[in-house]
């Protein structure tokens, strides 16, 4: 599995494509056959307390991709607080379970685990 | 030796910072800025608390002012984190300083002065685009301000991403 993270609109979908993958391949914020599976963050975000079976069902998929959403300002709403810790501890079990992690920043890929791209 | 370690919230960073101080010399100072203050926070200093069980660390909450802290030993220092720290300076009873950035800057350069080696957790609180009240963009400005500085005094410029160290500036210890 590929886990591409980044913050919305860095190019996160624009690089799967450079994988190979169409928009077609690609489910939006829900568990499908499809191969990529992308906004995994509202899936959090809307059901955190289903997060372990959602990380089961995510490490089938060939690429994961997931905002990132811990770089503001801490929310006053207790549930917002909780979803955004929730999605970053989500994310470094794939990131361990993954076998490349991309971080992407202004439509730039940077493998972080795994190699060259 | 200084290095810090920044990252968004749940990224990791603590887990991690402690992973580096158990390779670094004995003692081990967790300097803790989070005020206990009501369930959640407590919840996760409990959670903290559980993680540095057994790694060797004399805990001093400390939550402003770090300048007049004196360490019983020079040793290794976890300072976490800068967020709270700032926020204390500004918001705290004791804290009502419109820029906090001398006192904290001349808090962590007293306890570098201090160690063998420190390690400063902080966060980049400014990349959500709102908009905020007066007080807390002074807070989002002066901790990118303070942030800059740090990573201008540490030999280590570290982000966690996902668990994973991403190094910003010179090179990890080991």
């Amino acid at each position: 599995m590929i886990l591409i993270v980044g913050g919305e609109g860095s190019g996160k979908r624009t690089f799967a494509k450079s994988l190979g993958y169409s928009e077609e391949d690609m489910a939006d914020g829900c568990l499908n056959g499809l191969p990529v599976v992308y906004h995994v963050e509202r899936m959090v975000f809307s059901a955190p307390e289903k997060i372990d079976s959602l990380f089961t069902e995510l490490l089938k998929k060939e690429v994961v991709i997931c905002d990132e959403v811990g770089s503001g300002v801490i929310p006053i709403d207790p549930g917002e607080r909780i979803g955004r810790e929730a999605v970053g501890r989500l994310c470094i079990r794939l990131a361990q379970e993954a076998d490349r992690v991309v971080r992407m920043i202004c439509g730039i890929p940077s493998v972080i685990k795994g190699g060259e791209t | 030796m200084m290095i810090l370690l920044t990252g968004g919230s749940g990224c990791g960073k603590s887990f991690y910072a402690e992973s580096l101080c158990v390779k670094l010399p004995a003692p081990r100072y967790y300097i803790a800025a989070m005020r206990p203050f009501g369930e959640e926070s407590l919840k996760k200093i409990e959670k903290h608390r559980r993680m540095r069980e057994g790694k060797g660390f004399e805990t001093i909450e400390r939550y402003t002012d770090l300048a007049s802290l004196t360490l019983p030993m020079r040793g290794t220092v976890l300072l976490e984190c800068i967020c709270n720290l700032t926020a204390n300076e500004m918001f705290d009873e004791n804290g009502s300083y419109e820029d906090p950035f001398e006192r904290v800057i001349k808090g962590t350069d007293a306890l570098l002065s201090q160690s063998s080696h420190m390690i400063v957790i902080t966060n980049d609180v400014s990349s959500d685009g709102r908009i905020y009240d007066s007080g807390t963009m002074a807070y989002i400005r002066a901790l990118g301000k303070i942030n800059a500085a740090l990573a201008q005094r540490a030999d280590t410029v570290c982000e966690v991403v996902c668990g994973i160290p991403v190094i910003r500036k010179g090179a990890l210890p080991f």
